[in-house]
């Protein structure tokens, strides 16, 4: 096979620059999450995902989003079999030099997402794509305009759904609703707001989440500030502010992820 | 003090090697470790009635330790020992040479061995044939003069801040150390240091992408491991050479990328 | 008949003179001439750089296993260059006569008006190198001054500028080796030179790794190889520092120029254990702050050898600040043999503190009088490496210091062409003699290692080669590339078949090369070291010659010829070493006179400093060799100084 030619720093770069790209979305991804914090029966929260789920520009970066994870782990595996070849036989005494962890785990780490990821995906991301079922949630003008066709599918979910905060949306559905709601041609989409409430009140799945976190902390608290060192941007002069950065940044995207699976958990 | 030496022994480059034990007394504190192999090699050699004998039995008269080194003081680059974890041993900032056995506790064991990395294969023993560094070094590590026809010393002005960055780059003395401690044995210290040195200098900015572009490829071809920010090359480089040489490097490499000489 | 060659016409325009009318090789008869050059430390290095770049077909040798680990690498202080940078008052004239005068006028003034002549060119050549010298907030190099010198000419690189130097060279020779203009043989080891005809065509050497000979054949040989300092065993020379690549070509018929003119270093860290194999210098520019001393009282010193005192209980009154004595005016800054002289007096006289054979470098006044700080700020990474070594703090207690062996001024004669007296072998850098007379001045080494080979050489050797451009490139299976290589190998297995006896049954325990070396050294270092006389150097000859004779009944050389092996290698040198020690003694013997570093004890003033006899040693001792165990015949080449004004030196 002839693999094009790209230096070991190029595809190290590469490695960052999609790391980057994904951090970003993290930081994106927790702070959105916060609307689940708000007692607005998904209001807000809910708007917000309807938004990701429809609007074109979004659903690119989607498919742009999982490629660069993918892309992401591919080069860095094959950085790190090349790695690996560069001593063919190692050393009989453990390392002793002071090093930082993080890199040494980022490997393992990386497949730790990957795994945290599928159980995360079963939790939410699958349900968007239909492979599990959820809550659903329907727009209320929606439900009204079928009021005149299907008067009882539309009284049926106005009985089994929960209107949110200003009644944008009728939420809360579940799997049977759903089918009887798109029997009658009403689209329904996921309500993510009720099952984050839904999962986040079952102790193991707050402490695997917790988990989660951990891990990608782990990953985040080597990998951001690394970004820096690969692109050059490391001197002298910035080398204590991009540390700092990078633990504000790695904390930061932490804490807020668990925050708001740990406020859930305790009713907040 | 005593102790028990495991070093590494292997007859020549296409031996399997192995560690052989040995035992050593009566080292004073103040003896450097290099003076202790030599210790260590005079017993082997004179058949001493010492504990020195190799541990398998019927050897004959056992070939004295092979280990490189030659200053002595810490800057020809020549020495290099994996000692208990620790390329150049349990100390900051020194190379084989200036470790002494003041920094051991009586009866401790102390693993030798070579650097480990492709790129660096053992000759025999301890002693590693390093002239991959020679090579990336010749694949643009210079600036292109020929002799006389430059102009006076003074022409350029360079700043003093950068002179002094570009001396500190500059102070590596190529031991193989950060390729010994790199997990990936990875040479981008060594790599950076000579890239940052130069492009810091005014004289080494007309080559500066190129250089970098030959010197990678090389690094790349000669089989030795890439960086992945574990910064254990920095803990042990005996001249203190920073990762931001590394961060130098990688920006020098994005420069060329899009084709200009960047700083 | 020695002839020196020297350019006729006033000083200042013999090199112009002979750069003008010297002959030259076209550029395609540059491509079919090929030189050898052994050695890759600052001579060697930028002498191959600067030919490959003419376009001359080089080979390049060296014993380490990169170019750039050669000894020059170890220099610290500087390289001094006539630029007049600082406006003090410098010209090639100040720098010419300082190095003269320096060299206690035993040196050849037209080489040394040369060496001054190109210094310049060598600082800008390094810069364009991308030598990072330091630099003042201006922008512009920055200059400190060195002994011998009332003005500030030397550019510097930290404490580290020998190393940056020779990375520069390193640099400049890795171009060439990657325009296929100089090819590169690492740890190879040269075991001889091969003579056809009456002139250098080759070498032989050993392979270190394999221990396979090898031939190498070309229109010249350039020998950068270094000094032989390290026939003391102890000195600040690396340990791979040799002389026997000088010295199979002395036995060739290359005659040897001042053997006994080596020079001591005052300020290195003292000698502590049996064990020790090198010693460390600490450099010269602590003497500007620290004060030397011993205690006055000499049961002082004996309770401290003994460790019942420490140097700080010694009150003020109770220490003798020597040097600040016997030489007022200068105190402790007088040159190098003369601080080194005054050590080993107090030290032979019982007042030597730590094994003996040490005396105090004490900061204690500097550091009240400018504070820590400062002193941690001008010294600190010296400071720091004292204290790695010994483990003790120089800031708490004084530093302990004695004289080491450090740079031979002597070396292989050459004439103003840098050619030996073998036609088509060339020196150059300290193997050679030519430049510091009977003394060398701090910061000169560099100078004369790169000017040798940026600047020297590239005229010379084409003048020499211009006749030339019609041989052939002589051949490897020549019967003298033959009889070489076989005389090399039946030297090693000499050594093999010692080892061979003495391994079988053996029962008692056996003597390393090491063990040799380190009594050659022991006897070396006390009768012909820092202070030599007729009586010292007849004991010094004969237990010489009984240890050689020791030698080579009961060395124990392990495993083969054919394998990696460093106890052959050492040897090797250690048998040339035996030969050399004995001209050393022979040349100081004959020397009866004290000049630089030759301080022969019958001749001293009344103080005791060095005491010249010019109407009768005005010359440069000059040995041919006449078979082992022959003593060696001396020609001379008288020293006419017609520019320079011959004064003596005093620093009181």
């Amino acid at each position: 096979m002839n693999l094009p030619k790209i230096h070991s720093i190029t595809k190290k770069i590469l490695v960052g620059a999609l790391g980057a790209f994904l951090s970003f979305f993290l930081l994106f991804h927790a702070s959105a999450n916060l609307l689940i914090l708000r007692h607005d029966g998904g209001e807000w929260y809910n708007a917000f995902c309807h938004f990701m789920g429809t609007y074109y520009i979004v659903k690119l970066l989607e498919i742009g989003l999982f490629a660069a994870l993918l892309l992401h782990a591919v080069l860095a595996i094959w950085l790190a079999v090349t790695n690996k070849m560069a001593r063919p036989k190692g050393y009989h005494k453990p390392q002793r030099s002071k090093t930082h962890t993080g890199s040494k785990l980022q490997m393992w780490t990386g497949i730790l997402i990957f795994a945290c990821l599928l159980m995360h995906f079963t939790d939410f991301y699958f349900v968007k794509i239909g492979w599990v079922k959820g809550k659903y949630m329907a727009k209320t003008e929606a439900v009204v305009a079928l009021k005149t066709t299907q008067p009882n599918a539309a009284n049926h979910a106005e009985q089994h759904g929960e209107y949110s905060a200003k009644g944008t949306w009728l939420t809360n559905f579940d799997k049977e609703d759903k089918a009887i709601l798109e029997a009658a041609g009403l689209e329904v989409e996921p309500d993510f707001y009720h099952q984050a409430r839904e999962k986040f009140k079952v102790l193991h799945i707050v402490i695997s989440y917790l988990i989660f976190f951990t891990v990608v902390w782990f990953h985040l608290r080597h990998g951001f500030p690394a970004i820096f060192q690969t692109f050059g941007l490391n001197n002298h002069k910035y080398s204590r502010a991009i540390e700092l950065l990078g633990q504000l940044f790695t904390w930061g995207v932490c804490l807020m992820f668990a925050v708001v699976v740990v406020g859930v958990y305790f009713g907040l | 003090m005593n102790f028990t030496l495991h070093i590494w022994r292997q007859e020549c480059a296409q031996a399997k090697g192995h560690f052989e034990t040995y035992k050593i007394e009566n080292i004073s504190p103040d003896c450097s470790f290099l003076e202790m192999l030599d210790i260590l090699n005079e017993q082997l050699i004179s058949g001493a009635p010492h504990d020195t004998q190799p541990s398998t039995p019927n050897a004959p008269i056992a070939h004295p330790v092979c280990f490189d080194n030659d200053c002595r003081e810490g800057i020809c680059g020549m020495c290099g020992l994996y000692i208990n974890g620790r390329p150049h041993g349990n100390d900051d900032g020194i190379t084989t040479c200036q470790l002494h056995m003041r920094k051991f506790k009586d009866g401790d064991d102390i693993w030798i061995e070579p650097w480990r990395a492709k790129a660096f294969p053992v000759i025999r023993d301890l002693v590693v044939d390093r002239s991959a560094f020679d090579k990336i070094i010749q694949a643009g590590g210079y600036i292109s003069t020929t002799t006389g026809g430059v102009p006076d010393a003074n022409t350029i002005p360079i700043p003093k801040h950068d002179a002094d960055m570009a001396m500190d780059a500059a102070s590596c003395i190529g031991c193989g150390a950060c390729v010994a401690a790199c997990k990936n044995a990875s040479a981008m210290l060594f790599v950076g240091a000579k890239v940052t040195h130069l492009a810091l200098l005014p004289q080494g900015q007309v080559e500066a992408a190129d250089r970098v572009h030959k010197m990678v490829a090389k690094m790349d071809e000669l089989g030795f491991g890439s960086c992945t920010n574990t910064y254990a090359c920095e803990a042990e480089c005996p001249k203190g050479i920073k990762r931001q040489s590394i961060a130098r490097l990688n920006r020098q490499w994005i420069g060329s990328l899009l084709g200009r000489d960047g700083r | 008949m020695l002839d020196p060659k020297i350019p006729s016409g006033p000083l200042a325009e013999k090199w112009t003179q002979y750069k003008a009318s010297q002959k030259l090789v076209n550029p395609a008869n540059k491509r079919k001439l090929n030189i050898i050059v052994v050695g890759t430390g600052l001579a060697g290095a930028s002498a191959a750089a600067s030919l490959g770049a003419l376009g001359f077909n080089v080979d390049i040798f060296c014993i380490q296993d990169s170019p750039r680990r050669a000894h020059s690498i170890a220099a610290q202080g500087g390289i001094n260059a006539a630029k007049n940078y600082q406006n003090d008052g410098d010209s090639v004239e100040r720098l010419f006569r300082d190095t003269v005068k320096g060299g206690d006028y035993r040196a050849r003034e037209a080489n040394v008006y040369r060496l001054a002549e190109v210094s310049g060119a060598i600082i800008d050549q390094c810069v364009a190198q991308g030598v990072p010298f330091a630099r003042d907030y201006g922008g512009l190099l920055d200059n400190r001054s060195f002994g011998g010198a009332q003005v500030s000419r030397t550019f510097y690189a930290k404490g580290q500028t020998g190393q940056q130097l020779l990375l520069g060279a390193y640099g400049a020779l890795s171009r060439e080796i990657a325009r296929g203009r100089v090819t590169l043989h690492t740890r190879r080891e040269m075991m001889d030179l091969v003579v056809m005809d009456g002139r250098a065509r080759g070498i032989i050497v050993r392979n270190l790794v394999t221990g396979d000979l090898e031939r190498y054949a070309a229109h010249a040989v350039v020998l950068a190889t270094g000094g032989y300092g390290n026939l003391y065993y102890l000195s600040t020379n690396a340990m791979n520092s040799n002389g026997s690549a000088a010295w199979v070509c002395h036995r060739k018929g290359a005659a040897f120029a001042n053997p006994c003119y080596v020079q001591i270093h005052p300020t290195c860290i003292p000698v502590h254990g049996d064990y020790q194999s090198k010693l460390t210098l600490m450099s010269e520019s602590l003497r500007n702050d620290g004060r030397i001393w011993v205690p006055k009282k000499k049961e002082d010193a004996e309770a401290i050898r003994v460790g019942k005192l420490k140097a700080n209980d010694i009150a003020e009154d109770d220490r003798d600040y020597y040097l600040e004595r016997r030489y007022p005016a200068f105190g402790n800054l007088v040159p190098r043999d003369v601080a080194s002289r005054a050590a080993k007096e107090r030290c032979d006289a019982g007042y030597g503190v730590g094994t003996g054979y040490a005396v105090y470098l004490d900061f204690a006044d500097a550091i009240r009088r400018m504070g820590k700080e400062a002193i941690e700020e001008k010294y600190g990474n010296l400071f720091q490496m004292y204290q790695k070594i010994t483990d003790e703090n120089p800031y708490e207690t004084p530093m302990m210091i004695y004289p080491a062996i450090h740079y031979t001024m002597g070396g292989l004669w050459v004439d103003y062409e840098l050619q030996t007296t073998i036609p088509g072998l060339f020196a150059a850098g300290e193997a050679n003699f030519s430049d510091h007379g009977a003394n060398r001045l701090g910061a000169s080494a560099l100078m004369q290692g790169l000017a040798d080979g940026y600047f020297v050489l590239p005229y010379t050797l084409q003048n020499y080669l211009a006749d030339q451009i019609s041989v052939a490139k002589p051949s490897v299976t020549a019967p003298e590339f033959d009889e070489a290589e076989a005389a090399v190998r039946q030297r090693m297995d000499r050594f093999m078949e010692i080892g061979k006896a003495l391994g079988k049954g053996q029962t008692t325990s056996l003597h390393t090369v090491d063990d040799f070396h380190k009594r050659l050294g022991k006897i070396m270092w006390e009768y012909c070291g820092m202070a030599r006389n007729s009586e010292s150097l007849t004991t010094a000859k004969r237990l010489v010659k009984e240890l050689e004779d020791d030698f080579w009944k009961s060395v124990f050389v392990p495993g083969n010829a054919n394998e990696m092996n460093p106890e052959l290698e050492k040897a090797c040198r250690l048998e040339d070493y035996f030969e050399l020690a004995q001209l050393v003694i022979d040349d100081a013997q004959h020397r009866e006179e004290s000049c630089g570093g030759h301080f022969r004890t019958e001749h001293q003033t009344a103080d005791g400093e060095t005491l010249r006899d010019d109407e009768h040693f005005m010359y440069v001792a000059v040995w041919e060799y006449q078979g082992h165990g022959q003593p060696e015949t001396m020609e001379k080449e008288p020293l006419v100084y017609e520019h320079i004004k011959i004064a003596n030196r005093n620093y009181k």
